[in-house]
């Protein structure tokens, strides 16, 4: 034990430390070496996929946005790989996005203008398109997603007209379907004998009307635009047809509105 | 010659043309209209005829249904009414008519018109109005109170239509319309 104690007495201590010390340097140099090559490894490979991706900028095989290659060149830049070859296409590859940007650009603006124009057409419907009909064309503008202002405020302002265009026919089929429904009523009364009811939903239906004397006519042919019609009545005389004759032969075709919303003209087809 | 023939003959197809296109100028669709619109107009006097007829029309009604009816009818047109009692056919105005119908002497009166198609049809004639002819079988049944029917006959009558096109301005708009009128109704047949 006394043994023992002596031989560490005599280790010299300053030696043992400097070993130990050498010992350490020589094992975090190795880790140092390991962890460079692999730094190396990985920036020779982003350089690869750099180059790859410059390499689809210019060539034009890239599905990248426009914004996405802008991108995609900046960050390339300052990685600072100083690579000649890759700063080359870095080059190259910006001088092709900023002449793709201008194409862009170009086309978009073309799009914009194809599309206001379109749209004015469609604002005062210069084809007498149905509501329908200008919603689908409104869709079909609304895919380019163009996103201009000018075209926004166009198509809110078509979107407006076309619900008008909605609200006002539904007005429209509401006093037509009104109107066809009083002159089957008025029949249907004669038919079953009851004088009295038909009067009664003759002098009604006499409210959509202006006057009793408003002009009737009945549209028996229509080829082209030559319309051939029966001779004109007036909206009493009608009424009064309907309930004598018990059947109701016409439905209405048109009419247009005083200023009161009344019924002012009807035309009316043969069913 | 030869070129004063191609000419003469170039006048001749010309004016052949020209006449044709004056008898077709209405297509058959058109004419389909129109005929159907003439018949209607009978059928619409037979409805009319009916509630004329009826004891049970006030008295008001029928006065309004006989201006209605009279409007159909050309000026001075007359209408013939047969019996089986009498050979003769007493040809009436046809106001006049309606006005007798009115006041029949029977407590309720059928009348039905049936079989009502043309016999010749609408011909455009050189004034340019259509002309044809609608024939139609009148079944008439005559009821009392308490003797029930008392008369019945079915008499065969011939109507002649008058069509022709016309215009006239409505709200500002020119319209062509058809205007038919009905001629003479002529007793052809009175059968029990």
């Amino acid at each position: 034990m006394t043994n023992i104690a002596n031989r560490v007495r005599s280790v010299n201590w300053q030696q043992v430390v400097v070993i130990i010390m050498i010992a350490m340097v020589a094992v975090s140099f190795d880790a140092c070496k390991s962890s460079g090559k692999l730094a190396r490894k990985e920036k020779k490979a982003q350089i690869a996929l750099y180059k790859k991706q410059m390499r689809e900028i210019i060539d034009g095989t890239t599905k990248l946005t426009i914004e996405e290659q802008d991108q995609l060149i900046s960050e390339a830049i300052n990685k600072n790989f100083g690579d000649d070859e890759l700063n080359q296409l870095i080059l190259e590859a910006s001088e092709r996005s900023k002449s793709s940007y201008a194409e862009f650009n170009k086309l978009l603006e073309q799009k914009v203008a194809v599309a206001r124009n379109k749209l004015y057409d469609l604002i005062v419907n210069k084809e007498n398109l149905s509501a329908d009909e200008l919603e689908q064309e409104l869709n079909m503008i609304k895919e380019e997603n163009l996103e201009n202002g000018e075209i926004d405020e166009l198509i809110g302002r078509l979107e407006k007209k076309i619900n008008d265009m909605r609200q006002f026919s539904s007005v429209e089929m509401t006093l037509k379907s009104k109107l066809e429904s009083s002159f089957q009523t008025i029949a249907d009364a004669s038919k079953a004998g009851n004088l009295s009811m038909a009067n009664s939903l003759i002098e009604s239906t006499l409210n959509y009307f202006t006057a009793p004397d408003i002009p009737v006519l009945i549209v028996i042919s229509r080829e082209g635009s030559i319309v051939d019609y029966d001779k004109p009545t007036t909206i009493m005389d009608y009424l009064n047809f309907v309930k004598d004759q018990k059947e109701n032969r016409n439905t209405v075709d048109s009419y247009q509105l005083d200023t009161a919303g009344k019924i002012k003209e009807l035309d009316l087809i043969k069913k | 010659m030869k070129q004063a023939v191609v000419i003469i003959i170039g006048l001749v197809l010309l004016s052949t043309g020209l006449f044709a296109q004056g008898d077709d100028d209405i297509s058959p669709q058109r004419k389909q209209a129109i005929d159907s619109l003439a018949l209607e107009k009978v059928r619409d006097l037979s409805k009319y005829i009916s509630i004329i007829g009826n004891t049970d029309t006030p008295w008001s009604e029928a006065q309004r249904v006989i201006e209605r009816a009279v409007e159909l009818f050309m000026p001075g047109s007359e209408m013939g009414v047969s019996s089986l009692s009498k050979p003769e056919v007493h040809y009436y105005k046809v106001r006049t008519y309606f006005d007798r119908l009115m006041q029949l002497n029977y407590d309720r009166v059928v009348i039905e018109w049936y079989k009502i198609q043309y016999v010749s049809d609408l011909e455009k004639q050189p004034d340019g109005t259509y002309v044809g002819v609608i024939t139609v079988f009148q079944r008439f049944q005559g009821y009392d109170k308490e003797k029930g029917l008392v008369y019945e006959d079915t008499t065969k009558k011939d109507i002649t239509v008058y069509v022709k096109r016309k215009e006239t301005q409505i709200g500002g708009r020119l319209i062509g319309f058809w205007d038919v009128l009905l001629g003479d109704i002529r007793v052809k047949e009175t059968s029990k």
